[in-house]
């Protein structure tokens, strides 16, 4: 599903002394099956721009079209909308409820109607899907789990809507390096077999620059530079004056340049990039 | 929609009242309380309106914004009015039915309506004009003689100031939980009552164990700052009363003998309404 975000403004307290420009005329498009990412530092208006995109926030002004529908407009169906597009929030484990993992995650089905043979089967596809073992969590509470357990329960509950977009806000924040690695390529996973559009907030440059197609720099409530990660992360002083950070590979060649050394090294995203651009410049230095 | 509730917070500004010392800002709004119970006609509330809206002008918090504080209250205030409205006898002006209104349950009515909203607006300028700390403080301070009897003033005050300190948090909790539920497909808005109050059983459980989490937390926060309740704790500002303290003092003196006064009734003029 094509995501086509048009004009979109959001003032909160609109009228009132303390009123917040959150959104300011933001524009841009999620392209069927690819990973966008959405970067830009606290209180930049990731968050609110998120809540518009499955309907949770209306737009003060501007548009926003899901394959050609208005999901803005008074008359089109929440639910349907809901179940298309779905939403994980940051910490969502905090949102389990049910007695057991598979009630909760049966919560999202059950709401948009479906059979009780249905939800069975999306329930254990939501758990395979996120490594939980149906047989050995399936009947356990949710409150007794780890966090990483929770927060898997807590996005095969979205999962199980099946939904074709999925936005994650900062999924991995907070994990262990392995179960953070596992998050991501969880979200890699439902990219390429599923076929799942992927909208994903976060704060870590290493892997925006590893998983997404498309990034989105956010500041002050405005689109500051959008494009693909390579194209993004060339403006390295710009994201840093913006507060933001720089992939690895990137923060060390403009380090080793800033030691001396004269790598031609813009388009650097991860660490192997590094490895290859390092070994160019030292060839080049031999002749 | 739940960003609406502004009841208990500060509003910082720079006002007199905002100065006045804690302690007297709470036993003037006892005063008040009390006095708003002593009234017994509509001219002595004029009074005590003229009083409070003149307060309100001078601490510099916005009426508009003290209104939006009243909404959530506003379903207890309609639902006094309308029962009261039925209830008593008396000279039946309207008939709807089997219930009247009747002239003494009009005027109960508008009565306990105007108690209600002049306890409420008078109340929440004390939390509107004062920090949750110098509130706190406050209540300790008044309540330390009461320790020599077993009172845990101390520990009372601290409860009080981690409750109100947690309103907004848990109100932005709640919104995010709904939200997050929402986005599960859960239906907040419609369907019967029995249906809604079942719909917020996936509301209400998450924030309650969220609650508790944050409680421990705070809790295990405090111990390790050494917190070990008000024995031998000192202040960085202990207070003093200052000039506009005393003045302050002796004005609310004067407005608490007024209402006495006034609703005495010795001073021979009419009253307007009063209860019989």
């Amino acid at each position: 599903m094509r995501i086509d975000v048009q004009n979109l403004t959001h003032i909160y307290n609109e009228g009132q002394t303390d009123e917040v420009t959150a959104l300011d005329d933001v524009s841009f498009t999620v392209g069927e099956g690819s990973i966008t990412g959405i970067i830009g530092h606290t209180g930049s208006g990731k968050s609110t721009l998120i809540q518009h995109m499955n309907g949770l926030l209306k737009p003060s002004s501007g548009k926003i079209f899901a394959d050609g529908t208005d999901i803005t407009s008074k008359d089109v169906s929440m639910p349907e909308i809901r179940r298309k597009i779905g939403l994980v929030f940051q910490y969502p484990e905090y949102q389990l409820f049910e007695e057991t993992v598979a009630k909760d995650i049966a919560f999202g089905p059950k709401n948009l109607g479906m059979s009780d043979a249905e939800i069975e089967k999306r329930v254990h596809t939501a758990m395979s899907l996120t490594d939980l073992d149906y047989e050995k969590f399936a009947v356990k509470s949710p409150f007794e789990l780890s966090g990483g357990q929770k927060r898997r329960v807590a996005i095969a509950g979205v999962l199980a809507m099946e939904p074709e977009v999925l936005i994650l806000d900062e999924p991995a924040a907070g994990l262990d390096p392995a179960s953070h690695r596992s998050m991501m390529e969880l979200v890699r996973r439902l990219n390429t077999e599923h076929n799942t559009t992927i909208v994903l907030v976060s704060h870590n440059m290493d892997d925006v620059a590893e998983y997404c197609t498309d990034v989105i720099v956010m500041d002050d409530g405005k689109i500051f530079l959008s494009g693909t990660p390579r194209e993004v992360f060339r403006h390295s002083s710009e994201l840093e004056s913006k507060g933001l950070g720089l992939p690895f590979g990137q923060c060390l060649i403009r380090e080793m340049n800033r030691q001396g050394a004269d790598i031609s090294g813009d388009s650097v995203l991860s660490g192997e990039d590094a490895a290859e651009a390092v070994l160019r410049w030292l060839e080049e230095k031999k002749c | 929609m739940l960003r609406d509730i502004t009841l208990g917070q500060y509003y910082p500004r720079e006002s007199v009242i905002h100065r006045l010392d804690p302690r007297v800002k709470i036993a003037a709004t006892f005063l008040y309380l009390i006095m708003i119970f002593v009234v017994r006609d509509f001219t002595g509330y004029a009074f005590v309106t003229c009083v409070l809206a003149a307060v309100t002008a001078v601490s510099h918090v916005p009426v508009k914004f003290m209104a939006r504080g009243m909404k959530p209250v506003m379903f207890i205030i309609v639902f006094t009015f309308v029962i009261n409205i039925f209830v008593y006898k008396g000279t039946v002006l309207v008939s709807l039915g089997p219930l009247n209104i009747t002239d003494n349950g009009l005027r109960q009515a508008v009565f306990i309506a105007v108690r209600l909203i002049l306890l409420i607006f008078g109340t929440s300028l004390l939390t509107y004009t004062t920090k949750p700390m110098q509130l706190t403080d406050g209540f300790e301070s008044i309540m330390r003689p009461l320790t020599k009897v077993g009172l845990p003033a101390h520990e009372i005050a601290m409860m009080m100031s981690i409750a109100l300190r947690f309103i907004p948090v848990l109100l932005e909790e709640t919104d995010k939980i709904m939200k997050a539920q929402q986005a599960r497909g859960a239906d907040f808005e419609s369907g019967n009552l029995m249906k809604r109050a079942k719909s917020l059983i996936p509301l209400f459980i998450p924030l309650f164990v969220n609650a508790f989490r944050m409680a421990i937390e705070l809790a295990m926060a405090m111990e390790a700052r050494c917190y070990h309740g008000g024995n031998g704790r000192t202040r960085l500002n202990p207070m003093k009363l200052q000039k506009i303290d005393y003045i302050a003092i002796v004005l609310i003196m004067l407005f608490a003998a007024a209402v006495i006064v006034q609703a005495s009734g010795i001073t021979g003029l009419p009253m307007l309404w009063p209860s019989r």
